[in-house]
């Protein structure tokens, strides 16, 4: 197990190195001279040229790069252009917020997925397979913002029973934490909880007809562990190979969510970031979402390692 | 027994994927939406009622009016003219980035899937690292160096998508690229744009048409969640994304602003996709065709079922007796018998063997008395008595108390019959400590003896490998040990040692002997192959088309075969001794149910056939059974 955690973080170095330096090219890709950006357009020249030093700009590109890597894999993501706080603080601030949006999500979309994918399953042609397939096709083509509107026009305007906007700390109150996440994450997770629906359905239907599932029934094992703990144990291969990706997808659409239930997470810095030009900033978000996505895709490797013991390296 | 077990075996038969009835009726109404979009896309400023920009302040945020369909937004704007004028940017967004996608994502693939070395080494690098940031994110992050605005959105919608049209197209060159006609248009020397083009390009439209759809739709709902952030779209320009932006500031005053730029969107982005599926569907029905099978309607099902219950004398010390047994399969049209009129008993320590062609009913005589026999199979008739309680009439719970306990089984193919994702031991320890309530510590023990019990050296050790690390013989040992591992009183055995290399079956046979002098077990040894079942059955139960044909004590049907088909059996065995002439075969093939001959079912294939053969035929006999009338007359060969 360990040999293959070894293995997949070797492979994630060249993958780091693409993203560091199509990261660090962001500076000179963007069509505002970051110097302009701080003094503004009052500065002399003389001001232009110390901020110039003072950012580096006059050494070679590549050392240059070399120095932010430095900073960068020490946590130092140097400070926004925009109101000078450091562009680490800022994003550690807001990820609980993004974090929680997309762990809750994550969390709808594989309980009822599976759920929903195993009984349609067991069931084809029943009301529940219907369901999942028109569910899966509506859920590809609902956006998850409007869906979260609905939800806020249903649930917080109307019957009042969450909070419209706002998020509240799981550190300061767990319940008020989990009644101010439970909207963004149905409207978030859904559409994924109906796409591992489909994928866990044509993986189960695929196990349920395996030699090893008549041999276990054959066995006297009871249904529920033969259908739960064998052919569930399998099927969820093929699954958690995706599932990394379906996260992927939630982390990017937490970011549009927030904006929905006026939260104050990633997205909202990022649109800020975007607006201001604040290179550093954005820089800083994405490391931080491709550490992110790159931590999941880990934990799932390491999973799909653990229940399936083909992917093991020997 | 509810619908459960049925669905272990044959919910793959209905794989293909669920359509809802009149699947035409959606396709139509999905092409008359993107029809009606296209329309009001390009007669905009005729078909809306009011100018899109025009305000009217004293009218803000009415709802549904005669004056105004769809109400008003905060300025007081016309909500159905902004709809429509937002088909416009919705066909122009998706047209503008679908293409850019397509025209930067194809031929960079082409060039690197073609090249291939160090240029795609790169790309894929950098592919992969775009991939792996959320797509908003790229997208956002594309955007703050071009710009806020409908084209410079859909500019960085592009780029992003265009990383799988890249993917794809690379993938197809790698696939083409070593045809052989490529490789000879290379050889006679054709230039490689020439190639990539005329030999190449042609084969990526089918994937290129599917995934534009799929695009199409996918951009659409990135254009909106990006006009909805603020990042797309600017306003006072009227999109679907930038109403919605307008709604959910205005939510707590007038909701139904979200529902129909909302709407618009998911008929939209729908329609896209179900004309997407129906194109996937036809591009890829010229792979693949459909194929179902023309069971003929329930010809038999008239036919008398049991018509002559035979007096089969009941034996000393029988653990299993199947009497009259029938069992029927659903078929277009009804149902059709599989098994008619079974009757055989097995005693303590006898093995019995079933032989026939595939078809002849064998492995589902095993699990029907499993209770394992798959979707909408039902044993309709007769009785299952093992150890004096009828199975088949027996509950789910005490079928599953019964199985493992009293009758187990051992499956043609060990490497598919133990679970992959388990250790054997394990398996094995799993059946001891649910169906006999050991520890987990007293199963594991258990289980290493048992393996060890099948002559398996290094049980321990072999006992923590998963069945992917065991050979087939190996696999087919511990197989054997879990169905044992409960003492059951009946095992049986389905073609156990078909799957297996020619030495490892006599080793396999060798062990279910000494298995059954130590257990003392029945066997219900299921197979294809007289030699086998020479070898290891004290009697021969002949199956044809769903029905006993012959049953003798195994010495006695080789030396004296009483059925035609049974001596076409004999004469098809190989013999390692004389390879010439030929093997002689049975001509024809077992009818499939339901087009069984009323009469003999065997008589299309006889040679001895008479008029009397039309008419049903009794087994007959005490010791010695025959279902022929001509048996007491034909001098029919033995085995050579």
């Amino acid at each position: 197990m360990l040999k293959l955690i070894v293995q997949r973080l070797l492979a994630l170095v060249p993958l780091l190195f693409i993203v560091s330096v199509l990261t660090f090219s962001f500076t000179s890709l963007l069509p505002s001279d970051p110097v302009d950006l701080i003094i503004g357009d009052a500065g002399t020249e003389e001001q232009y040229a110390m901020v110039r030093e003072r950012l580096g700009l006059n050494e070679p590109v590549h050392l240059r790069y070399l120095q932010w890597l430095g900073r960068a894999v020490q946590g130092d993501l140097g400070s926004s252009f925009f109101n000078s706080v450091s562009v680490m603080g800022a994003v550690m601030q807001r990820l609980p917020v993004t974090l929680s949006l997309t762990a809750m999500s994550a969390l709808i979309a594989i309980l009822i997925g599976v759920a929903a994918g195993v009984a349609a399953a067991l069931r084809p042609r029943s009301w529940i397979d219907r369901f999942a397939t028109l569910g899966a096709t509506f859920g590809q083509a609902v956006p998850n913002f409007w869906f979260g509107l609905i939800l806020v026009a249903i649930f917080a305007v109307n019957l009042r029973w969450f909070p419209a906007t706002g998020f509240t700390p799981l550190t300061e109150s767990p319940w008020e934490w989990l009644r101010s996440v439970i909207l963004p994450s149905i409207a978030l997770g859904t559409s994924s909880s109906a796409a591992i629906a489909r994928q866990v359905r044509s993986a189960m239907v695929g196990v349920l007809q395996q030699d090893y599932i008549r041999a276990a029934r054959a066995q006297g094992l009871p249904f529920r562990r033969v259908i739960f703990r064998h052919a569930l144990t399998n099927a969820m291969v093929p699954v958690v190979a995706v599932l990394s990706f379906q996260i992927t997808v939630l982390l990017g659409g937490a970011l549009i969510v927030e904006q929905v239930f006026a939260i104050n997470g990633l997205g909202t810095l990022a649109i800020a970031a975007v607006r201001q030009q604040d290179i550093p900033m954005l820089q800083g978000l994405v490391l931080v979402m491709v550490g992110l996505v790159v931590t999941v895709q880990l934990a799932t490797d390491i999973l799909y390692g653990l229940i399936n013991p083909k992917a093991r390296p020997s | 027994m509810t619908s459960n077990p049925e669905i272990l075996s044959s919910a793959g038969s209905r794989r293909s994927r669920w359509r809802p009835d009149g699947a035409h009726v959606i396709t139509a109404i999905a092409a008359a939406v993107l029809v009606l979009l296209a329309f009001l896309a390009i007669f905009a400023e005729w078909v809306a009622p009011y100018d899109p920009l025009r305000q009217s302040l004293m009218e803000a945020l009415q709802g549904p009016s005669a004056a105004h369909w769809l109400g008003t937004d905060d300025l007081g704007r016309d909500v159905l003219s902004r709809l429509i004028h937002g088909c416009r940017i919705a066909v122009i967004a998706a047209a503008e980035a679908t293409s850019i996608a397509v025209l930067l994502g194809v031929p960079i693939g082409l060039f690197i899937g073609y090249r291939g070395g160090v240029w795609d080494w790169i790309v894929m690098r950098i592919v992969e690292a775009v991939v792996s940031i959320p797509g908003i994110m790229v997208a956002i992050a594309i955007i703050a160096i071009l710009g806020a605005g409908l084209h410079r959105a859909m500019i960085a919608l592009g780029i992003l998508f265009s990383t799988s049209f890249l993917r794809l197209a690379r993938g197809v060159v790698l696939a083409e690229r070593e045809e052989v006609y490529v490789r000879s248009a290379r050889v006679i020397g054709a230039s490689d744009r020439r190639i990539l083009l005329r030999h190449i390009f042609p084969n990526i439209a089918p994937p290129l048409i599917v995934q534009v759809t799929l695009t199409v739709g996918a951009v659409l709902l990135a254009e909106a969640g990006l006009s909805f952030i603020g990042l797309g779209v600017q306003p006072p320009q009227a999109s679907w994304g930038t109403m919605l932006n307008t709604a959910a500031a205005f939510m707590d005053f007038n909701w139904f602003l979200s529902v129909p730029p909302g709407i618009a969107i998911i008929l939209t982005v729908l329609s896209v996709n179900l004309l997407g599926d129906v194109l996937r569907d036809s591009i890829g029905r010229g792979i693949a065709i459909e194929t179902r099978p023309e069971t003929p309607a329930a010809r038999f099902a008239a036919a008398p079922a049991a018509a002559q219950p035979v007096a089969l004398p009941r034996r000393a010390d029988e653990i299993l007796r199947v009497e009259n047994l029938q069992v029927m399969v659903p078929a277009p049209g009804g149902e059709v018998p599989v098994i008619t009129d079974l009757t055989f008993g097995i005693a303590r320590g006898e093995t019995l063997g079933l032989v026939g062609e595939s078809g002849s009913g064998k492995t589902l005589t095993g699990l029907a008395i499993l209770g394992l026999l798959g979707a909408g199979v039902r044993a309709t008739h007769g009785a299952i008595l093992l150890n004096g309680r009828d199975l088949r009439t027996a509950s789910r719970a005490e079928m599953e108390e019964v199985r493992g306990n009293e009758v187990a089984m051992v499956f043609q193919d060990p490497t598919t019959s133990l679970n992959p994702a388990f250790t054997v031991g394990s398996q094995i320890a799993e059946v001891l400590r649910v169906k006999q309530g050991l520890t987990r510590a007293q199963a594991w023990t258990r289980a290493v003896e048992l393996i060890d019990r099948v002559g398996i050296p290094r049980p321990e050790e072999r006992a923590r490998a998963y069945p992917h690390e065991l050979s087939g013989g190996m696999a087919q040992r511990v197989a054997i040990a879990r169905a044992l591992s409960c003492n059951p009183s009946l095992l049986i055995a389905d073609e156990p040692t078909t799957a297996l290399d020619v030495t490892v079956q006599q080793e396999i046979l060798d062990l279910f002997r000494d298995l059954q002098s130590e257990f003392g077990m029945a066997i219900l040894f299921v197979t294809h192959d007289l030699a086998v079942a020479a070898d290891i059955c004290d009697r021969i139960c002949v199956m044809y088309a769903g029905e006993m044909v012959e049953m003798a004590g195994v010495d006695a049907l080789f030396a004296d075969p009483r059925h035609p088909y049974t001596s076409g059996l004999l004469h098809a065995m190989p013999h390692a001794s004389d390879r010439m002439p030929p093997l002689p075969t049975i001509r024809g093939n077992v009818p499939r149910p339901g087009d069984w001959p009323t009469g003999c079912r065997f008589s299309d294939r006889c040679d001895f056939r008479i008029a009397a053969c039309d008419a049903r035929i009794p087994l007959l006999g005490r010791e010695r059974l025959v279902r022929c009338i001509r048996a007491g007359e034909l001098e029919l060969e033995a085995a050579s």
